[in-house]
């Protein structure tokens, strides 16, 4: 089918017998990878998470529609998405928040936790890309709010080896809501 | 004419109690009060036009979308005879939501609770068991359907109102339907959505959303004021103004109406001059929509606004356009022009519903356009840039939703809602010289004018009966 040019690139497949071990130092590799983000994210060094983000990257954040059974493969939107980033508009997310003194969404900032876990590690057509499929529960609380907003997601991610270590070169993040229940997405997920 | 009815809540305020229209303020306890939300429902909500969507989002016959008007659940589908028709989402036999969908293609939109059947347009097709009469024998079929709206389409824009008899959307557009053709009627082609709508919900009253839509411009100033830091109107050292200083971004036009449609008209010359390096004033409108087309327009269908406009819009379209406004009670729109680093220019075009769901909760819908005969790479750079600037992550408006919430919740305090909210910057000149359009217009620097008409209208609406 002919790529429909409001989507962003698909994202390699999740094959069964392309799997890497849990434990294996690739997989090991990949773990720390997103353990050292979620912990870049949740103590606001956005800049050192530039540093792990590769050049060419897409990051999206697809719509969800609440359709019938049948219909599942309608419930995922990839034309108009929630967030549909590029390294630009990341850098520009970043400077928002680390340059100036009025990004006031996020100013004083959300207190975050990016919880990772049920990590799967696939090999892909390039050698030195990875597919990796993690779960995300973000807790987000501001101000002197008694309750969190909760973002249950999974991603689905390329990571690249580089000579100067791994870096996030594709993100995809299917939130479980058709209807969200924080006030923004100025927060990476 | 509207029949006084002056309510009085239950401490003894009444309505009119809450807005001074002499110094021009509104009590804060308007802002977020549950008595006051209750009558909205029913004294705006299930009154004036209210926007739903667009027809491209179900093109096909059968298609249809579950939305809100205000705090009643519809369906939006198209029938056999490619009508567009909006009908109430509640079985009539026990209340139960007949459409579960977000979206979808049905001729037979069936309750799951008791099997009752209905069509796109609303009639009641029939109970599962026909010979037993499961519907009874009281109430004929022909009123066993669908509550329906009355539907008004215009652009391509889908509007409901449960006001049968009431006025026409034109009439109650009133003098804003001047600007608005030319963003929703300017090609023949029309507008498309590129996408069903963002959604998400905000703990903040629906009036905080609204009463800024109605073009709130000083807030851009302060609320805003990273985009002159480093964002995509970061000034650079030799354009006029200093560091973050947005307010050069602040003059036009603004219009406003009765109805409470209001609209900013910021001025296009100085990117232009930019663009040309000549005096505005001695390019033709020809010339300057060319040189910087509106959002989703390019060069080469410029020649078709030149034929379906006239003079005087022309002339708007390309000095100062609409670029933000309100339709009343609860839409934004955004035609915007955001300027890239190599200095180019892409437009955006979105609009937002703010839906009440309770006197502390909105949902925040979010639309995102572009023409039918937008080139598709222009509509994929004009969807991301959309997508990266309003609605969800939107960097510009991620501001206002973590603002509306504090509104919301102070508003409550006993002292807190005493006081009151000044709209008190007036215009001091009407419109300026050669200005095209009808309706009250300012000239210059951004005021409160605007935002004082959409309180007008709500306070109007509030102590109106019939």
């Amino acid at each position: 089918m002919e790529k429909n040019p409001l989507e962003p690139r698909p994202l390699p497949p999740s094959l069964r017998a392309n799997r890497v071990p849990v434990g294996s130092p690739l997989y090991n590799d990949m773990v720390e990878f997103m353990y050292d983000e979620a912990e870049l994210f949740d103590t606001l060094r956005l800049r050192d998470w530039i540093a792990m983000v590769a050049k060419d990257i897409e990051y999206t954040v697809p719509l969800r529609h609440t359709r019938a059974t049948r219909d599942q493969d309608k419930s995922v939107v990839r034309t108009v998405q929630h967030m549909y980033d590029d390294y630009r508009s990341i850098m520009l997310r970043v400077m928002r928040v680390m340059d100036t003194r009025s990004a006031w969404g996020e100013d004083p900032p959300s207190r975050t936790k990016h919880m990772v876990s049920n990590i799967r590690v696939y090999r892909t057509d390039k050698e030195d890309e990875f597919k990796v499929h993690s779960y995300l529960l973000m807790t987000r609380n501001r101000f002197d709010h008694d309750k969190f907003d909760l973002i249950p997601c999974e991603r689905h991610d390329v990571i690249r080896k580089t000579e100067s270590g791994y870096q996030l070169a594709r993100r995809e993040v299917i939130i479980d809501q058709a209807v969200l229940g924080t006030p923004n997405l100025g927060i990476f997920l | 004419m509207h029949q006084h009815a002056e309510t009085t809540l239950r401490d003894g305020t009444t309505i009119s109690d809450l807005i001074n229209h002499e110094t021009r303020e509104v009590k804060v306890r308007a802002l977020s009060d549950p008595e006051l939300y209750e009558l909205e429902m029913e004294r705006i909500f299930a009154k004036t036009w209210i926007f739903l969507g667009h027809e491209t989002e179900i093109p096909n016959k059968g298609d249809f979308v579950t939305r809100d008007m205000g705090s009643d659940a519809v369906i939006v589908a198209r029938d056999r005879d490619n009508e567009i028709h909006v009908s109430l989402n509640v079985c009539p036999h026990r209340a139960m939501r007949v459409q579960t969908h977000d979206a979808g293609n049905t001729n037979v939109h069936m309750c799951i609770y008791h099997g009752w059947a209905f069509k796109p347009n609303g009639d009641f097709i029939g109970a599962p068991i026909e010979k037993e009469c499961m519907h009874g024998k009281m109430t004929p079929k022909e009123q066993l359907g669908l509550k329906k709206a009355r539907v008004a389409l215009y652009g391509g824009l889908i509007f409901a109102t449960w006001n049968i008899d009431g006025p026409s959307l034109e009439e109650f557009f009133g003098d804003a339907k001047y600007y608005f053709d030319t963003l929703f009627l300017r090609t023949k082609g029309g507008l498309e959505v590129l996408g069903p709508p963002q959604r998400f919900r905000i703990n903040a009253n629906w009036k905080t959303a609204c009463e800024q839509s109605a073009a709130d411009g000083f807030h851009t100033l302060t609320l805003h004021r990273w985009l002159g830091e480093v964002g995509p109107y970061a000034k650079k050292p030799d354009a006029e103004g200093k560091g973050a200083d947005l307010s050069p971004e602040m003059y036009g036009s603004e219009v406003w109406t009765d109805h409470g449609h209001a609209l900013r008209c910021i001025e296009l010359d100085r990117k232009i001059v930019r663009l040309t390096g000549k005096d505005p004033a001695e390019l033709t409108p020809a010339e300057k929509l060319t040189v910087l087309p509106p959002p989703g327009i390019t060069p080469a269908m410029v020649p078709e606004l030149l034929e379906r406009f006239d003079d005087g819009q022309l002339k708007l379209m390309s000095w100062r356009p609409p670029q933000v406004g309100g339709f009343f009670p609860n839409g934004l729109f955004e035609f915007i022009y955001l300027p890239q680093p190599d200095g180019t220019i892409i437009g955006a075009c979105a609009l937002h519903a703010y839906i009440p769901k309770g006197p502390d909760k909105l949902e925040f819908m979010n639309w995102i356009f572009a023409e039918k005969d937008t080139p598709p790479e222009l509509k994929a750079r004009m969807l991301r840039q959309s997508v990266q600037m309003l609605g969800t992550s939107g960097m510009v408006e991620m501001e206002d939703s973590d603002t509306w919430p504090h509104q919301t919740e102070v508003a409550k305090g006993a002292m807190s809602k005493t006081i009151t909210m000044k709209y008190q910057a007036l215009f001091e000149n009407g419109a300026p010289e050669g200005w095209p359009g009808p309706g009250h217009v300012g000239d210059g620097f951004t005021k409160d004018d605007t935002q004082w008409a959409w309180w007008k209208y709500w306070h109007e609406l509030m102590t109106s009966e019939k």
